[in-house]
C-alpha cells in the first residue's frame, strides 16, 4: 500500500481558489437575476402567454330561426353538415395533409392548395379553415377515423340551411349562401364559412333569423387536441317565424302556373298576409346552399323565362283594363257624378286622332258602373280628357301605385305612374293631352306589379286601409295609408266588379255560393298599328314574345272569409281568357274544395 | 490498515450526502409532476420517476461501493479502466444502437448501457493521477499529455454524436488543469487562443447545433421551429412568477407545450410550479453542494484526492452552468441534463457514484489533518 503523500505544494494558491468561488457565486448570482427577470419583471406577461398557450376562443354557432307555413309546417330547417377543416398552426406537413385530404376526397392537390392559400388571410389563427364544404356520409367515417394521425384535420360539424319544398317557396323565402368578401368586412360577427341570406325572407329578415354566437374557450394540449370547453357566453337561437303562407293551397297555386311565366297572389284583405305568393317559373333554393356550379348558374341565367325574377313583386307591366278601377275612383274623388255617361260607338275622336274601344260596335250610353263593367274604352277615354294627368298621377299614388309596397323581400320593384315632371325629366318632351287617354285604360308608360294591385284591391275590400304587405304572422298588419275614397264610392266600383264576374269580361269566376268581384285586363306587348288593329289577330296566330300580358284582380268572400286573388301571366294574352281559369281555380279549392 | 476504521466513520461527510439526497428527492418529485399528462379524463403519468428512483438506488448502492475501498487504490485501475472504456466506446460506434439519429447505447440485452458516462469516471480517475505528478505548476510536458489522452475518448463521444457529454467530459479535465494551476503564459495562451478558436469550431458543428446557436441568437425567428424550445420553457418558468403554481399544476408542461420537459428542460417545470420562491431555494442547494464538493477538494489529503474532488465540482458545475443558462435563455440549447433533476438512467448511477468517490476522499482527510 503506497500513500503517496505530497506534505507540500499539494494544494493550488490561496487566491485562485477565491477568484473561482467568486465565479461559481457570480454565475449563481446571474441565474437568480435571471429567474427575478423572467418571474417577477416579466411573470405577468408570461403568464398571459402561458394562457393563450392552453386556450383558444372559438365560435358556438347560433341556430338559424326555423321558418313555418301558417299550420306549422317546416319549410325552412337546419341540418348539420359536415365540413372539413384544417387548423393551419397545428399540422405538421401541410404538403402530406393535403396530399392525404386529395386521396380522400378526389380533389386535386392544387385546388387544395389554392384555397388554402387564398382563405389563410381570412381565417383567425386556430380557426379551423373549411378546406371541404360538404362531406358525403361514406368519406365523412373515413375521415373522422383518421383525423388522430393527421393532426390540424378535423371534423367541422354546422348548420346547414335546407328547404324541403326546394322551388315552391323559393321566391319567399330566397336562399343563404357562404358568406362573401364583401359582407365578412362590414361584419366583424361573421367568419369565413358563414353561411348569410342572400335573397328573399333569408336576406330581408337576416338579422332576425340569425341569432348571435356564442363564445367557449377551448382547453388544448399542444397537438390542438381539446381537452375540454368552457362556455363564456351562450349563443343565442335566431328567431322562428311562421309565414302567413298555406303550403297546400301554396302548391296548388304554383302548379297552376306550371309552364306559364307569371305571378299568382292570394291575400288575405283585412291583414295584408299573403296566403298564396307564386311566381313561375321558379328555381331550387337549395342550389345554392352550398354553392351553385357554374353550369348550373349558366342555366339559370340563360332561361329564357328568367326563374330567378320574382315576378310578383319586380315585374311592372301595363295594368291594362284593371287600371280603369282606379281612374274610375279617381273620377269620383274629383266629384265626377256617377250618374255622368258617354255614348260609345267604337271610337273616340280626339284631335286629328281616333281612338277606338275594344268593343268594334261601340256600348252605346254608358255611365260609370257601366263604363266598367263594359270595360268601355270611349267612356274612360272621356274621364282621362276630363281628369287629366296631374289628378290620375295623384290618386294613381294615393293608391299606392308607383311607389314600393315595403313588402319583406328584396328587390322589389317600384313600377311607374307617369306625370308631367316625370315625362320633362325622363324623355325631355312635354305631357301631350292625347296621352291621358291612353293612361285611362291602363296602357301608355303606367308599370304596376302583381303586389301593388293585390295591395289596393285589399283596401277596396277592407275599408279603405292600405295593408303593407306581409309574408310572416309574427308582425301585426302595418297600415300605411288609406285610400282617398268615400264608403260609397268603394262600394260603387267593387259593384262594378261583382257586376263584371255576373255578365262583363270576367264572368268566368261565377260561384253561385260566394260572392266574387273582378277586373281583367290586357298590357300590349306590341303596339297595334291601326291598320292590324283592324283585324285583331287570334292569340294562336301570334309569337309568343308579341301576346299581351293577361291580368286579373280579384276578391271573394264567403260568410266571414274574404281573400284578394290577383294573377298576371306574361304574354298570356286576353286577361279573362288566360288569367281568368287560373283564378278560377283558386276561387273552387278556397271556397269548394278546401272548405268541405 | 483496514479499509474501514473508526476515524473514517467519524469523518463521514454527512452534509454531502445530505444535500445530495435532498436533490435527489426534489428530482424525483418534479419528474413526478413533468411525467404527468393532462388528458381528457384526468392525469395520466408516464412511469419515469419510478424508473429514476430504482436507477437512484442502484446510484446509491454505486456511492457506498465507491466509499468502502481507500481512493489510493483507484491510481492502479486508472489506465484499465481507460483502456476498457476506449475498446467500450468503439465498439458502442460500430455495434452500438440507434436512437434518435444517434450510436450512443450498447445493446446489453438486459439494459442499455451508455460508454460515455463510463467515459467520465474513467477520466476524472486517469486525469487525477496524470496530473497528481509532475512540478507546479505543470509543465507543458504534463498538459499536453493529460489534455491528449482526454481527447481521445471525447473524440470519440462527439463521433456518436453526443457534442454534450463530450463538452462534460472535456470540461471535468480542464477544471482539474485549472484547479492545479497553469503557468501565467498557458493561461494567456489559452484565453487569446479560445476566441480563435471558437469561430473555427462553427464549420465543426452539425447543421442542428448551428440552428440552436442562431436559434438562441435570435429565437424569434422561427418561434415554432427551432426556437420553440426556448420560448416555450421562458415561458414555463416566467408564468410560474413569485410563488409557482403549485405541485402537479404547471400547465405548460401538462398540456405538452414543454418539449423535453422530463430531461433537459426539467427545471422549467419545476420554475412553473415553485416558482421564483422555489428556484432560488433550488439554487441555494445547488450552491451548498458544489461548497462542499469544493471543501473536500480543498481538504483532501493528497494531490490524486484533491484532484478527483475537483474534478466532481467542475462536471457538476458544468452541468449545472451550461442546463441552466440553456433553460433561462441565457445559452444555446446543448443536451446536458440537470445533476440529479433530470431525468437519465445511467447518469444519475454515474452522479452517485462520483459523489461516492468525493466522500472517499473527503472521509480518508484525516490522516494529513493529523499530521
Amino acid at each position: 500500500m503506497t500513500t503517496n503523500l505530497e506534505p507540500e505544494g499539494q494544494q493550488p494558491p490561496r487566491s485562485g481558489l477565491i477568484l473561482l468561488q467568486c465565479l461559481v457565486l457570480g454565475l449563481f448570482a446571474l441565474f437568480a437575476l435571471r429567474l427575478w427577470y423572467l418571474q417577477i419583471h416579466r411573470g405577468e406577461e408570461f403568464s398571459r402567454k402561458a394562457r393563450d398557450n392552453q386556450l383558444r376562443r372559438e365560435a358556438i354557432y347560433a341556430p338559424r330561426g326555423l321558418i313555418r307555413d301558417r299550420e306549422g309546417r317546416l319549410v325552412a330547417v337546419n341540418e348539420p353538415a359536415y365540413a372539413l377543416g384544417l387548423v393551419r398552426e397545428d399540422v405538421k406537413d401541410m404538403q402530406a395533409t393535403l396530399a392525404q385530404v386529395s386521396a380522400w376526397t378526389g380533389i386535386p392537390v392544387q385546388d387544395l392548395t389554392q384555397r388554402v392559400g387564398h382563405l389563410r388571410k381570412r381565417v383567425k389563427p386556430f380557426e379551423p379553415l373549411i378546406l371541404v364544404q360538404e362531406l358525403p356520409f361514406e368519406l365523412l367515417a373515413r375521415i373522422e377515423a383518421n383525423t388522430l394521425f393527421w393532426p390540424g384535420l378535423e371534423i367541422v360539424v354546422r348548420p346547414k340551411r335546407y328547404y324541403p319544398q326546394g322551388p315552391l317557396l323559393a321566391h319567399v323565402l330566397g336562399y343563404v349562401a357562404e358568406v362573401s368578401e364583401e359582407e365578412l368586412e362590414r361584419d366583424s360577427t361573421l367568419a369565413m364559412g358563414d353561411l348569410v341570406g342572400k335573397n328573399g325572407m333569408e336576406l330581408i329578415l337576416e338579422n332576425r333569423l340569425r341569432g348571435a354566437k356564442g363564445v367557449q374557450n377551448l382547453e388544448v394540449d399542444a397537438t390542438g387536441r381539446r381537452l375540454g370547453e368552457e362556455v363564456v357566453t351562450p349563443p343565442s337561437a335566431g328567431e322562428n317565424l311562421t309565414l302567413s303562407i298555406d303550403l297546400a293551397l301554396q302548391e296548388r297555386c304554383f302548379h297552376l302556373l306550371d309552364g306559364q311565366a307569371g305571378a299568382l297572389l292570394v291575400m288575405d284583405p283585412a291583414t295584408g298576409r299573403l296566403l298564396a305568393y307564386v311566381s313561375q317559373p321558379a328555381y331550387d333554393n337549395n342550389q345554392f346552399v352550398l354553392g351553385l356550379s357554374s353550369k348550373q348558374w349558366a342555366e339559370l341565367r340563360d332561361d329564357p323565362l328568367h326563374p330567378m325574377q320574382n315576378r310578383a313583386i319586380q315585374s311592372a307591366y301595363p295594368p291594362g283594363s284593371v287600371f280603369k278601377l282606379v281612374v274610375a275612383g279617381a273620377g269620383l274623388h274629383a266629384g265626377v257624378s256617377p250618374k255622368d255617361t258617354a255614348y260609345c260607338n267604337g271610337a273616340y275622336a280626339f284631335g286629328s286622332r281616333l281612338f277606338r274601344c275594344w268593343k268594334k260596335e261601340g256600348h252605346g250610353t254608358v255611365d260609370l258602373l257601366r263604363g266598367l263593367v263594359q270595360s268601355c274604352d270611349v267612356f274612360f277615354y272621356q274621364l282621362g280628357d276630363r281628369l287629366g294627368v296631374d289628378r290620375m298621377s295623384a290618386f294613381a299614388k294615393a293608391c299606392g301605385f308607383g311607389d314600393l309596397t315595403g313588402i319583406d323581400l328584396p328587390h322589389e320593384k317600384p313600377g311607374l305612374i307617369p306625370s308631367r315632371e316625370w315625362k320633362r325629366k325622363r324623355l325631355g318632351e312635354m305631357w301631350y293631352p292625347g296621352e291621358n287617354l291612353n293612361m285611362a285604360i291602363g296602357q301608355g308608360y303606367n308599370q304596376v306589379t302583381p303586389i301593388q294591385v293585390a295591395r289596393f284591391v285589399s283596401a277596396l275590400v277592407n275599408g279603405g286601409d292600405l295593408i303593407k304587405p306581409s309574408l310572416t304572422m309574427n308582425d301585426d298588419p302595418v297600415v300605411q295609408d288609406h285610400l282617398q275614397l268615400t264608403d260609397k264610392q268603394r262600394d260603387l266600383i267593387l259593384e262594378a266588379m261583382v257586376e263584371t264576374v255576373q255578365e262583363g269580361t270576367a264572368r268566368i269566376l261565377q260561384r253561385r255560393d260566394a260572392h266574387i268581384g273582378g277586373k281583367t285586363g290586357t298590357a300590349q306587348v306590341v303596339r297595334l298599328k291601326a291598320s292590324e288593329a283592324e283585324k285583331r289577330r287570334k292569340l294562336e296566330e301570334m309569337e309568343y314574345w308579341e301576346r299581351d300580358h293577361a291580368w286579373i284582380a280579384t276578391f271573394g268572400q264567403k260568410e266571414d272569409r274574404a281573400y284578394v286573388v290577383v294573377c298576371m301571366v306574361e304574354h298570356g294574352g286576353h286577361g279573362g281568357s288566360t288569367a281568368g281559369p287560373v283564378v278560377k281555380a283558386v276561387y273552387d279549392y278556397l271556397f269548394g274544395e278546401k272548405a268541405s | 490498515m483496514s479499509p474501514i476504521d473508526r476515524r473514517v466513520l467519524f469523518h463521514f461527510n454527512w452534509s454531502l450526502l445530505g444535500l445530495t439526497f435532498l436533490l435527489f428527492a426534489v428530482g424525483v418529485l418534479n419528474l413526478y409532476s413533468a411525467s404527468a399528462f393532462r388528458l381528457e379524463d384526468g392525469l395520466s403519468v408516464n412511469p419515469f420517476y419510478q424508473k429514476q428512483l430504482v436507477w437512484g438506488l442502484m446510484g446509491m448502492v454505486g456511492m457506498a461501493v465507491f466509499m468502502v475501498f481507500d481512493y489510493r487504490h483507484l491510481q492502479v485501475v486508472a489506465w484499465p479502466l481507460f483502456g476498457v472504456t476506449l475498446c467500450l466506446l468503439l465498439g458502442t460506434l460500430f455495434f452500438g444502437k440507434v436512437i434518435y439519429g444517434a450510436r450512443r447505447w450498447l445493446d446489453l440485452g438486459v439494459m442499455n448501457f451508455q460508454a460515455s458516462e463510463m467515459a467520465k469516471i474513467a477520466i476524472l480517475l486517469i486525469g487525477a493521477k496524470l496530473l497528481s505528478r509532475g512540478q507546479r505548476p505543470l509543465d507543458w510536458g504534463h498538459l499536453f499529455m493529460a489534455v491528449g489522452v482526454g481527447m481521445v475518448p471525447a473524440g470519440l463521444i462527439v463521433l456518436q454524436p453526443d457534442l454534450g457529454s463530450a463538452l462534460s467530459v472535456l470540461a471535468l479535465l480542464g477544471g482539474i488543469i485549472l484547479y492545479r494551476g497553469v503557468r501565467w503564459p498557458v493561461l494567456r495562451l489559452m484565453v487569446i487562443l479560445g476566441p480563435i478558436l471558437a469561430p473555427l469550431g462553427w464549420f465543426f458543428l452539425h447543421d442542428y447545433q448551428k440552428q440552436r446557436i442562431l436559434t438562441f441568437l435570435d429565437p424569434g425567428a422561427d418561434p415554432r421551429g427551432a426556437g420553440y424550445h426556448v420560448i416555450q420553457s421562458q415561458i414555463a418558468i416566467g408564468s410560474g412568477q413569485v410563488w409557482g403554481k403549485g405541485f402537479l399544476s404547471g400547465t405548460q408542461s401538462q398540456l405538452r407545450f414543454l418539449p423535453e420537459k422530463h430531461t433537459d428542460f426539467a427545471v422549467a417545470v419545476f420554475g412553473e410550479e415553485w416558482g421564483f420562491f422555489g428556484c432560488i431555494i433550488l439554487l441555494s442547494i445547488f450552491c451548498l453542494f458544489l461548497y462542499h464538493l469544493f471543501l473536500a477538494a480543498q481538504d483532501a489529503k493528497d494531490r490524486f484526492g484533491s484532484f478527483l474532488a475537483a474534478g466532481v465540482f467542475f462536471y457538476f458545475f458544468w452541468q449545472i452552468l451550461i442546463n441552466m443558462g440553456m433553460v433561462l435563455g441565457l445559452m444555446p440549447v446543448v443536451g446536458i441534463p440537470l445533476p440529479f433533476i433530470s431525468y437519465g438512467g445511467s447518469a444519475t448511477l454515474v452522479n452517485f457514484c462520483l459523489i461516492g468517490l468525493v466522500m472517499n476522499v473527503s472521509m480518508r482527510r484525516f490522516v494529513f489533518k493529523q499530521a
